[in-house]
């Protein structure tokens, strides 16, 4: 691999390193430099976890080569304080709450920090407008916009620098805003994620993936793979030595696919080597033979008479079906002076966590087979890696590493098994990252669903009954599929007191991309349609939105559609509280947006018009130069 | 007229917490330890959410120290009591619950000793903030000292503690049953400006009223709530994983797109507490329930502005300009018809 010698300056300090010419400047500061605050959350200059300043610009470093950095004096988040203290913007981080899991933070501190070099007095818009290229999936922003401004202010004078101190003890630690305690380790980038960790003789994995989205599996040759130089193993599923298979209700998923793959992106085998290069070069010597075979990719057509079937124990592809029933919904619609049907649908949607999957697994001196992971569930994934590798439960361990975003995604045990496979068949730690790609395509999304609705009410707004019909794509493996049409079950209907229902809610196998676990588990899909449909209804009532969910809303003590008995409900509180914070003026659900009254007022933001609000610094300090 | 229409719409939404029709439990230990300060062991990890700090908040309060001063140990199947998933929207009320009793168990051992030493009743200890004292008495130490001199008889002062929930199964037939002990109700108001030219919407404020049973650490309760909103935005209005054929086309950040900071609306959070009566702390959980009302109260502000309904997430501008498109059609049809 031609290098090069790389003379730079990073956090004051000159640095000489050999770099390969293809290598990023990300990966230099990571793999040569061990300063890993530098995140990769995509790796195409879409995401801003790697932002750094190079001669004082702020750049993406997973867009530039390293090469072309030579010479320059670089700025990473480790160096934007002296170790153990934290920037003025660094503590209003920690002071607003502003780092959740951490992982988009080191790259929106560089960003943010950028802002207010360029301009130090700039504005909330333009402050927005500077951290545009920089996701976060979890705290929506608002506690970083309040951070980049309270720090701005303690700068310039305008508060003062106790504003950045946390509250004190009062007189009880439940209510207070204690500030995280985690925070400092975010902000600063010393926090190690499990992408992050090495250990000393580790190994490196990348997968296979299948390419198709349904076929048998005719053969898998490994044998040049495995004797290419540098390579420690080759596995599939024949190394797996106990009982193949994982899911979160059902374990229909084998480690790797066996004999049959059952969507694109499934994993097929996977390499340990002593390189990411190498073991990516070993990927393309496997020769898996595939035989397609007839795929079905819409949920009513899996469910239908005559379809491929996907899991010999499933013959009708369903993973779940709930029905709930309450009363008698036919006396129900007869009653009702109005029945309003619609259909409703959602789409998958991807948990796009900034932390793409990553695990290091090893073998302990004990011949404890240990997983680093950031999974959301190691308890369970303990029981089922223990069957899956033939051992006992406690010599397997799991460890969770912080987790970079999960949001249910990070509750599948979707490549801890390949990681431990490796790790006992080469003895030696073995670590996994998922690209953003890999991650995208193999791993959960939020089950699309299509949901068909039918309400009957009286004139006066009382529902008299609902028939609600969910069909959910659960994709190529069960996951969380069951769970999922539980709560999406149970919820379905929403808080509202009707004696008649009539649920179902079926999770299909399809051979698209697998459904998961995704924050609200189902309850999201199905309340869309309740909310959407209720709206409707009291359009055609002439009822005002806030009037049709009072008149209809369980109390304390009402039945719910599984005939729960409940204590105390608060959704009375709920829908008065965010009525008079809002100013709602009430009326019909009827398009009146135009005569309303209440729009505009406080409590939202100025519309964005087409334009920079990004203006000229007029303060003290100057605009750097950041050519 | 304008080609941008404002509107309002509003959801309200409900939720169980923690594990769905089942028995839910998790485990934790605590231990006082030298200079005051506290370890709690239990099997979870911050996922973001903030446990670690809520769960310090609880250990500081019922052992009488500092959050500052307790240590939370790692999160591993060998070296930890199971606390199982973190998801279910359960951290808070499991976790927390069971952190709190291990915290109360803990200072039985600790307060006996200390109420002996004294020669008072162990009622009548309280400790808070790194002090120790008995009511109506001028008797008073710092944790430190207390831990000391517990040591000292020959006490280590640890305790454990483990929550259960109790919810039932359903009947496979008819679906009855107690899935959870605990629910929260919430309800979320959007205001929406919709261009008609460009179909674009944007979603300008929120109002997110939710009930958490008691808010812990009020700033992480509105982080959930903030995160939630604009995770719900994002797949109200341009969030869409694509298959062709089982093929993803949207396999990057330039193809799936999410919400930036120019994209969420102000978000107003009001916190309801309507304490659980089932549990040590009272408090029930934010992390899913926030998400639910978002993407319904959206589109129903939608209607209100424009008299479009999308039933079909998300509402992009080709959606909301066919929207346009086929209300004017139907609009000229009604003419037509009444001439
Ligand atoms: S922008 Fe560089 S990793 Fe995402
Ligand atoms: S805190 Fe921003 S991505 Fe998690």
């Amino acid at each position: 691999m031609p290098t090069l010698d790389m003379e730079v300056t990073v956090n004051g300090r000159d640095v000489k390193r050999r770099a390969t010419t293809q290598m990023r400047l990300l990966d230099f500061l990571r793999n040569e430099l061990n300063l890993t605050g530098t995140k990769e959350g995509c790796g195409a200059g879409e995401c801003g976890t790697c932002s750094v300043f190079v001669d004082g610009k702020l750049v993406k470093s997973c867009l530039m080569p390293a090469a072309k950095a030579n010479g320059a004096e670089i700025e990473t988040v480790e160096g934007l304080a002296k170790r153990g203290e934290l920037t003025y913007l660094q503590r209003a981080f920690h002071k607003t709450g502003a780092s959740q899991c951490g992982y988009c933070i080191p790259g929106m501190v560089m960003a943010a920090t950028g802002a207010l070099r360029e301009n130090p007095h700039a504005g909330f818009d333009e402050i927005k407008e500077r951290l545009g290229g920089n996701i976060c999936r979890c705290t929506g922003y608002s506690k970083i916009f309040e951070a980049v401004e309270l720090a701005r202010d303690a700068m310039n004078g305008s508060l003062p620098t106790t504003a950045l101190e946390g509250p004190g003890a009062g007189d009880s630690f439940i209510g207070n805003n204690v500030r995280r305690l985690d925070a400092p380790s975010k902000v600063t980038g010393a926090l190690k994620y499990a992408g992050d960790m090495v250990m000393p003789g580790m190994l490196h994995m990348q997968v296979l993936r299948s390419p198709v989205a349904y076929a048998l599996i005719k053969s898998i040759d490994i044998s040049e793979a495995e004797a290419m130089p540098g390579v420690e193993c080759v596995i599939t599923a024949d190394d797996v030595p106990g009982e193949d298979g994982f899911g979160v209700f059902v374990h229909d998923q084998p480690i790797m696919a066996r004999g049959r793959v059952r969507y694109v992106g499934e994993a097929v085998a996977a390499v340990a080597a002593e390189d990411v290069e190498t073991a990516m070069a070993a990927l393309g010597k496997i020769k898996v033979e595939y035989e397609n075979l007839p795929a079905v990719f819409d949920p009513e057509v899996a469910m239908a008479p005559g379809a491929p079937v996907l899991h010999d124990y499933a013959p009708g592809n369903i993973v779940k079906h709930i029905p709930i029933r309450k009363g008698d919904v036919e006396e129900g619609f007869a009653e009702a002076d109005l029945v309003v049907e619609e259909d409703y649908g959602t789409q998958a949607v991807e948990h796009a966590y900034l932390e793409p999957e990553a695990g290091l697994a090893y073998v302990d001196p004990d011949g404890v087979v240990t997983v680093v992971s950031p999974s959301q569930n190691i308890t369970h994934h303990r029981h089922m890696l223990a069957k899956i590798i033939d051992q006992p439960i406690n010599k397997v361990r799991f460890i969770m590493s912080p987790v970079g975003g999960g949001f249910g995604g990070k509750e599948d045990m979707i490549y801890q098994g390949m990681l431990a496979l490796a790790a006992m068949k080469s003895g030696q730690p073995v670590r996994l990252v998922f690209t953003r790609e890999e991650s995208i395509v193999s791993t959960a999304k939020r089950h699309p669903a299509r949901i068909t609705y039918k309400m009957g009410l009286k004139n006066d707004g009382r529902i008299t009954a609902v028939e609600f019909r969910m069909v959910a794509d659960g994709g190529a493996y069960g996951l969380s599929t069951e769970g999922v049409m539980r709560k999406a079950a149970i919820l379905s209907c929403g808080p509202y007191d009707i004696a008649n229902v009539k649920i179902d809610t079926y999770g299909v196998y399809t051979n698209n991309t697998p459904s998961g676990a995704f924050r609200t588990f189902g309850a999201m899909q199905a309340q869309f349609a309740t909310e959407s449909h209720l709206d409707i209804c009291a359009g055609k009532l002439g009822l005002d939105p806030f009037e049709i969910r009072r008149i209809n809303m369980m109390r304390s003590g009402a039945l719910t559609h599984t005939k729960q008995k409940l204590g105390s409900v608060s959704l009375g509180l709920a829908l008065d509280a965010a009525e008079k914070a809002s100013n709602w003026e009430s009326g019909p659900a009827d398009v009146r947006g135009s005569s309303r009254s209440d729009l505009g007022k406080a409590g939202n933001r100025e519309p964005c018009t087409l334009g920079s609000r990004i203006r000229a610094s007029d303060g003290a300090g100057g605009k750097k130069d950041v050519a | 007229m304008s080609s941008k229409c404002r509107g309002r719409g509003m959801a309200a939404s409900w939720y169980g917490i923690a594990r769905t029709a089942t028995i839910d439990r998790a485990g934790a230990w605590a231990e006082i330890d030298d200079g005051g300060t506290a370890k709690i062991v239990t099997g979870v990890t911050e996922i973001g959410e903030g446990i670690l700090t809520v769960l310090a908040q609880i250990a500081a309060e019922e052992l009488g120290v500092r959050p500052e001063d307790v240590t939370i140990g790692d999160n591993d199947t060998a070296r930890s009591p199971e606390a199982a998933h973190a998801g279910a929207t359960r951290q808070t009320y499991m976790i927390g619950n069971s952190v709190a009793l291990a915290c109360r168990d803990a200072r039985v051992r600790l307060d006996s000793e200390i109420a002996d030493h004294w020669g008072v009743d162990a009622g009548s200890l309280k400790a808070f903030n790194g002090e120790i004292w008995a009511e109506k008495t001028n008797l008073k130490m710092t944790m430190e000292e207390a831990v000391d001199i517990c040591k000292k008889r020959g006490v280590v002062p640890v305790g454990s503690g483990s929550f259960t929930a109790h919810g039932t199964g359903l009947d496979p037939e008819d679906g009855s049953g107690s899935p959870w002990q605990a629910y929260v109700y919430g309800c979320q108001v959007a205001e929406v400006e919709v261009d008609t030219v460009t179909g674009e919407v944007q979603v300008l404020g929120i109002w997110a009223a939710h009930d958490v049973g008691r808010a812990i650490n009020p700033r992480g309760v509105e982080g959930q709530i903030e995160g939630g909103v604009v995770q719900g935005l994002g797949q109200a209005l341009m969030e869409d994983y694509k298959l062709e054929d089982g093929h993803t086309t949207t396999h990057g950040f330039a193809k799936y797109i999410l919400p930036t900071s120019l994209d969420v609306p102000q978000i107003n959070s009001i916190l309801i507490e309507d304490p659980d009566p089932l549990s040590p702390l009272g408090a029930k959980g934010i992390g899913e329930p926030s998400l639910v009302p978002t993407a319904p109260a959206i589109m129903n502000a939608i209607y209100d502005a424009i008299g479009v309904r999308i039933t079909s997430l998300p509402a992009t501008p080709e959606k909301i300009l066919a929207g346009l498109v086929a209300k004017r059609e139907r609009q000229g049809t009604r003419r037509h018809a009444a001439e």
